[in-house]
């Protein structure tokens, strides 16, 4: 799964993160649908190389704020346990990490990195708890893409 | 490559899991941006971590100056009882500009998410932060030395 970042000739950047499929395809799984837009994707590039800040998909200062929203005391306390969890991992005290990773989870249960990154360590019970909570989803599994701002600013 | 050997070998080289052993009571390690800075001349005070004041750069950007803390434009006041001769007060510092800490004082790590006010410099400024990757070829390769040209950065993960 591949995700872009456009960076313009000043070194500002243009668009944070967001999905980056060269290709359209809509599979499903579990009953659920996985969708990429990739021809979107690609035409909004070309947009920006053509029009620089000119084009519709050049972010404002405004729109780019509401992107880059900042991260709750549960996020962030989330991602300071998850490094701590691979400092102990790393340095083979396994329960020390399952703490962490576990923690990390249950601060931030919308990460996947966590899950997936904790799962590993259960490779025989992954594809279960990964199925499990892929069909709990309400949101799309892959974000979907939101290439230009809303007309009028708001959410 | 499975999930578990892309996480030793990222863990391998953001890193250093060799300097987790025994701890001397003056040394520390500290994550913070994905690193792990070892200090050798730090103390604890319960949770709290004092620091070698020279060693703060190393670890967030921020040096001390008569008017703060200051990384860049940024400059935070430094009230006195968070330094004490030579020793800065990372906890307390931590704790002033809202920056989360989760510690194991027994295994001498502190672990730090980010600062929000250095978050909110880069949604101001938009400017991107400069890192260097090896290329196909294992030479390191600046972001800056495209400036001038209009970068997608893509970066990849399974899932």
């Amino acid at each position: 799964v591949p995700t872009g970042v456009w960076i313009d000739e000043r070194g500002r950047v243009v668009r944070p993160g967001e999905p980056a499929w060269t290709t359209s395809r809509t599979s499903t799984f579990g009953g659920k649908a996985l969708v990429t837009e990739g021809a979107e994707y690609v035409a909004a590039i070309r947009d920006w190389v053509a029009k620089g800040d000119k084009s519709v998909y050049a972010l404002s200062d405004a729109e780019f704020a509401r992107r880059v929203q900042p991260r709750s005391p549960n996020e962030v306390d989330a991602e300071a346990n998850f490094a701590l969890a691979v400092w102990f991992h790393h340095g083979k005290h396994p329960e020390l990490a399952k703490k962490h990773f576990e923690r990390a989870q249950q601060l931030n249960p919308d990460d996947w990195n966590y899950h997936r990154q904790d799962w590993s360590f259960t490779p025989g019970e992954a594809g279960a708890k990964w199925l499990d909570k892929f069909q709990k989803l309400e949101a799309p599994y892959y974000p979907k893409l939101e290439l230009k701002p809303k007309p009028d600013g708001r959410d | 490559m499975d999930r578990r050997e892309f996480l030793r070998a990222m863990g391998g080289t953001m890193m250093l899991p060799a300097t987790l052993g025994a701890q001397s009571a003056s040394r520390a390690t500290v994550l913070y941006d994905g690193r792990a800075i070892v200090l050798n001349r730090a103390t604890a005070d319960g949770d709290a971590l004092w620091i070698q004041t020279a060693d703060l750069s190393s670890i967030n950007g921020f040096e001390l100056k008569p008017q703060g803390a200051c990384r860049e434009d940024i400059c935070i006041p430094i009230p006195r009882p968070m330094i004490n001769g030579t020793r800065f007060n990372l906890s307390a510092f931590a704790q002033r500009v809202g920056q989360r800490v989760v510690a194991d004082p027994v295994m001498r790590v502190w672990s730090f998410g980010e600062i929000p006010v250095v978050r909110g410099a880069f949604l101001e400024s938009r400017q991107s932060p400069d890192f260097s990757v090896p290329d196909r070829k294992g030479r390191l390769v600046r972001l800056s030395q495209f400036r001038g040209r209009k970068l997608l950065v893509v970066t990849w993960a399974s899932w």
